[in-house]
């Protein structure tokens, strides 16, 4: 049989199938975005931690440094005293233990301190003056972030240095005043006015500064504390001191006479802070707390320390009565049970039967919490349950141009919560001022954050979790010197490689590597896009999901096709 | 935000001869295989095809999915067309072009044996693939002699009573200068086993598990996940032999991870019960002491990575 010349038989192949659309069989298509962590989420300042992280793991410091100031410009002092939440729901927990995000942030601030790096420049001048009263934690942040968007910003502090908590409440043991006082600095030689002994105190002065100034934000903490009058009355003059003025009176090395024997009364931080620093000054103390030691609202790690260094605690209990005693003070106290039926937020103690106990001291030390002082500016903003209302996103009160944060607008009580509030202050009032270019800042939810089934942690070796090192206890108990040590910088690798980088793209290829439809393809005039060089051919894609489930950290997702 | 930019820039170096827009199901499995075997072997290559899933994917005619020769011979006979194919290329003088067989199961535990076992007594000079989905995926999943001890197939609708023939073993014994086993979820260690055979002269063979997801029952995304289970809960030992005695083992088993946890991830084991779990486990463990008498070495996990 012969054929004509020039035809191709039909068994041969004439052409490629890159003809075909496969993409049509699809029923949901691969999205590249970004998408938050957990642990930027639980983060009160919303700092991009996996991307730190992440420079961290590369030994770029400096631009990991960079990346956490661009929210936070006080990593070495939360590096030191935050609760740390971000480490709440870090998915890392799935092979072994969550990210050590304090001790990285810890290492972080200070290698900036070791090496003197400076905050980023303030922004070109926009014209506008804003009025921060208070300086801690919260009105530095909005300082901080105020100057950088421009802003002119004068402090207003009623004490003789700024730094609020950090430098009359938290003792040196967990942050050193100097690495406070140097972070600060930092943020005032952006050039930020500060007016030190200048109180706002009375609503004239408040007044005035609102007619002075474009906006105002009030960050004056809450100083007052709360107390047990049942125990001013049993026990005699001087013998019942408030927490805050003892750690104050202990600064300036004014605790000589007090006994030896002391009960500090209350749960928290700032009860810890009060028996753990009297150990240091030579007190026998003991500690009696409302709630048992599983639920004190005191972290985890502090109340261990406290133990360790010899404190006595008597959780789940009360003082019901004190008397005066030849002797000292005689302390009656009882066990006590929570009502479970109280509201949230309420303590509702119900005496144990038969759970009578006598405590004997020289002195006690209440801290069982601080109400805000807003007696200058009550008069024009609302105030809810003793705090000022203020919106969460803004922080905008109810009078124009006038913004609340920190201790002062809330009852969560800690010094990220306060940053994070500055920030959103900051933006909030550039917002308002009609800045060209500031965004209220946007708050994440959890269930927009990369979950842990949505990581793959085949990735990833399993390592142990780094924990700071500590001072031996018998060292601690001599003097105030930090209990807590930075990582090494191979302890930092090592943690910062334990990451996950959760949502952010780092380019690792696996979406690539996995299609068999060779659909996934490398852009790289897309090699400035923060979710990376890839790009899906919609030609090809037959939406199996292979991309997805093979990322390991969340940086594309599936979305259903809808015609 | 500034991107974060990986270097190098491709973590396995292919060349672009498997093309998009073929017909393999969405996620699957061999498509992921072909890829890495085609793309590995580059365009000097003539390909030799016997009926499978393969063969499909290949392309309707008169179009391809490959962009080198592709010769679709019979189920029985893809070695022995292969040496045909080598042996037309000496006579024309060409030394430089690849011979590659990439077949099924059925084409070479069963149907292609024969020929397959002959090429290898003669050394024939080709690399041999064996795209193993454990089955007559293309014909409507029916039990091969790849299909594993207990699983379901249409033609064992109770579980296959037998056990999976050991062709890696098999190949070895007829001292073969090259016998690898691989899988898609380690395309790394494929690509370089696929690299590494092309190097080598004589007949190299390669086993490389490839989940069929609708034989196997595994979702759209799950091949990698299910391929990497097998490796990692030991049921399918990721290992080399040269000259049918020189082993290496590639990945060892993740300590602690019973088979259980690869089973359960896949329909056709469904049915299992406890005790036919167990057997299975101990069949694993007694497969890895022999090939750890083979290899005499305690295999040292390369990787410990978890799953969830
Ligand atoms: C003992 C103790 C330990 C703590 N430990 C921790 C911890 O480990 N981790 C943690 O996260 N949080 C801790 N906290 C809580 C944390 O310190 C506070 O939540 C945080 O400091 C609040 O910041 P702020 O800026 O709102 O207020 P502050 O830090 O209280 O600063 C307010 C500032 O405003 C000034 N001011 C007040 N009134 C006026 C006025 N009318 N005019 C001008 N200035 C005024 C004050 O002098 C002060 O400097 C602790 C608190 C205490 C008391
Ligand atoms: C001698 C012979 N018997 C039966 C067939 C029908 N047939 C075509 S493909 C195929 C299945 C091959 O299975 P396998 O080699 O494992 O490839 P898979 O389809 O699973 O990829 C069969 C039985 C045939 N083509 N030739
Ligand atoms: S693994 Fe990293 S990015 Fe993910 S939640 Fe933990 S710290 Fe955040
Ligand atoms: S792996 Fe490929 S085909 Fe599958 S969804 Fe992703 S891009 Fe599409
Ligand atoms: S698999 Fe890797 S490259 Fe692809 S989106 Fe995820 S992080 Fe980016
Ligand atoms: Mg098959």
């Amino acid at each position: 049989m012969s054929r004509p010349p020039n035809e191709i038989p039909t068994i041969w192949t004439t052409g490629f199938t890159d003809v075909f659309n496969t993409g049509t069989w699809r029923a949901a298509t691969p999205v590249y975005a970004w998408r938050p962590s957990p642990c930027l989420v639980d983060c009160p300042i919303d700092n991009a931690i996996p991307r730190w992280i992440k420079y961290i793991s590369e030994g770029d410091y400096q631009q990991a440094w960079l990346e956490l100031v661009e929210t936070n410009p006080f990593p070495a002092v939360t590096g030191r005293v935050c609760h740390h939440p971000c480490e709440g729901h870090c998915n890392r927990e799935v092979l072994e233990a969550v990210v050590g995000i304090n001790g990285l942030e810890h290492f972080l601030g200070d290698h900036a301190l070791d090496h003197g790096w400076a905050l980023p420049e303030a922004a070109e001048p926009v014209g506008k003056r804003v009025a921060v009263v208070g300086g801690g934690p919260a009105g530095l942040s909005c300082a901080y972030h105020l100057r950088r968007l421009g802003y002119q910003v004068t402090i207003f502090e009623a004490r003789e240095r700024l730094g609020g908590l950090l430098r009359h409440g938290i003792p040196e043991y967990r942050l050193a005043a100097q690495v406070a006082d140097r972070e600060i600095q930092r943020v005032v030689d952006l050039g930020v006015e500060v007016r030190t002994s200048t109180s706002v105190g009375d609503s004239q002065a408040f007044a005035q500064l609102r007619e002075e100034y474009d906006a105002v934000f009030v960050a004056v903490g809450a100083q007052q504390a709360k107390r047990l009058p049942h125990l001013d009355a049993g026990a005699g003059a001087g013998r019942v001191l408030d927490g805050l003025d003892y750690l104050r009176r202990c600064i300036e090395g004014a605790t000589r006479g007090l006994g030896e024997r002391m009960t500090v009364i209350g749960g928290g931080s700032a009860a810890v802070d009060v028996a753990r620093t009297a150990r240091r000054l030579g007190h026998r103390v003991s500690m009696v707390a409302l709630e048992t030691r599983a639920v004190m609202p005191a972290q985890r790690e502090e109340v261990e320390e406290a133990l360790e260094e010899g404190v006595a605690l008597f959780d789940g209990a009360m003082v019901t009565r004190v008397e005066a005693t030849a002797g000292g003070l005689r302390l009656d106290c009882v066990k006590v049970q929570l009502d479970p039926t109280a509201p949230a937020g309420e303590l509702r103690p119900l005496p144990v039967d038969g759970g009578g106990f006598v405590l004997e001291a020289d002195v006690i030390v209440t801290a069982i919490g601080q109400d805000p002082n807003l007696t200058a500016f009550g008069g024009d903003i609302r105030v809810d349950a003793g705090v000022a209302a203020a919106a969460p996103d803004t922080a905008a009160t109810t009078a124009a141009g006038v913004f609340a944060g920190g201790d002062a607008a809330g009852t969560s009580r800690f010094v990220s919560v306060a940053i994070g509030d500055g920030r959103r202050a900051a933006y909030g009032i550039a917002a308002y001022l009609g800045h060209p270019d500031a965004e209220v800042v946007v708050r994440h939810t959890l269930e927009q954050a990369v979950n842990r089934n949505e990581v793959n942690v085949f990735y990833f070796d399993f390592a142990e979790r780094n924990e700071k090192a500590k001072a031996p206890v018998a060292e601690r108990l001599t003097g105030f010197a930090e209990v807590n040590r930075v990582f090494t910088p191979e302890q930092a690798a090592a943690e910062a490689a334990r990451c996950l980088t959760c949502g952010t793209c780092i380019e690792c290829d696996n979406c690539f590597v996995f299609c068999p439809d060779m659909a996934v393809k490398k852009d790289d005039s897309k090699s400035d896009s923060p979710e990376g060089r890839y790009v899906i051919l919609d030609q090809y894609c037959k939406g199996c999901g292979l991309c997805v489930a093979e990322c390991p950290r969340g940086a594309v997702h599936l979305e259903q096709v809808t015609q | 935000m500034e991107p974060f930019h990986a270097e190098p820039n491709y973590i396995i170096e292919e060349a672009p001869v498997f093309s998009s827009g073929h017909n393999a199901c969405p996620g699957c499995g061999e498509a992921l295989a072909v890829r890495y075997v085609l793309n590995s072997m580059g365009p000097k290559t003539v390909a030799v095809i016997p009926p499978s899933c393969i063969a499909i994917i290949s392309g309707p005619q008169p179009y391809s999915s490959m962009r080198i020769p592709v010769y679709q011979t019979t189920l029985e006979a893809s070695a022995a067309s292969a040496a045909g194919i080598r042996r037309a290329l000496v006579r024309q003088g060409k030394d430089d072009v690849n011979v590659l067989v990439i077949a099924g199961d059925g084409g070479t535990y069963d149907i292609g044996f024969q020929a397959l076992s002959g090429a290898a007594e003669r050394n024939e000079d080709m690399v041999y693939v064996c795209l193993d989905n454990e089955g007559y995926m293309n014909t409507g999943a029916q039990k091969s002699s790849s299909t594993p001890y207990l699983a379901y197939t249409t033609s064992t609708p109770g579980g296959k009573p037998n056990d999976k023939k050991d062709i890696a073993e098999i190949m070895a014994a007829h001292r073969v200068p090259y016998v690898a086993t691989a899988t898609v979820g380690y395309p790394e260690d494929l690509a370089r086993k696929v690299a590494k055979a092309k190097e080598m002269r004589g007949l190299r063979f390669i086993v490389v598990l490839t989940p069929c997801l609708d034989g196997w029952g595994v979702p759209d995304d799950g091949a990698v996940r299910v391929s990497r289970l097998a490796v990692q809960t030991g049921f399918f030992p990721l290992y080399e032999v040269e000259e049918g005695e020189r082993y290496a083992i590639n990945v060892g088993p993740t300590p602690g991870w019973p088979v259980e946890r690869y089973l359960e991830t896949q329909r056709r084991y469904r049915h299992l019960t406890a005790d036919q779990v167990a057997a299975i486990q101990a069949h694993v463990d007694h497969k890895w002491s022999l090939l750890h008498a083979r290899a005499k070495v305690e295999c040292v996990p390369m990787f410990q990575g978890a799953e969830i």
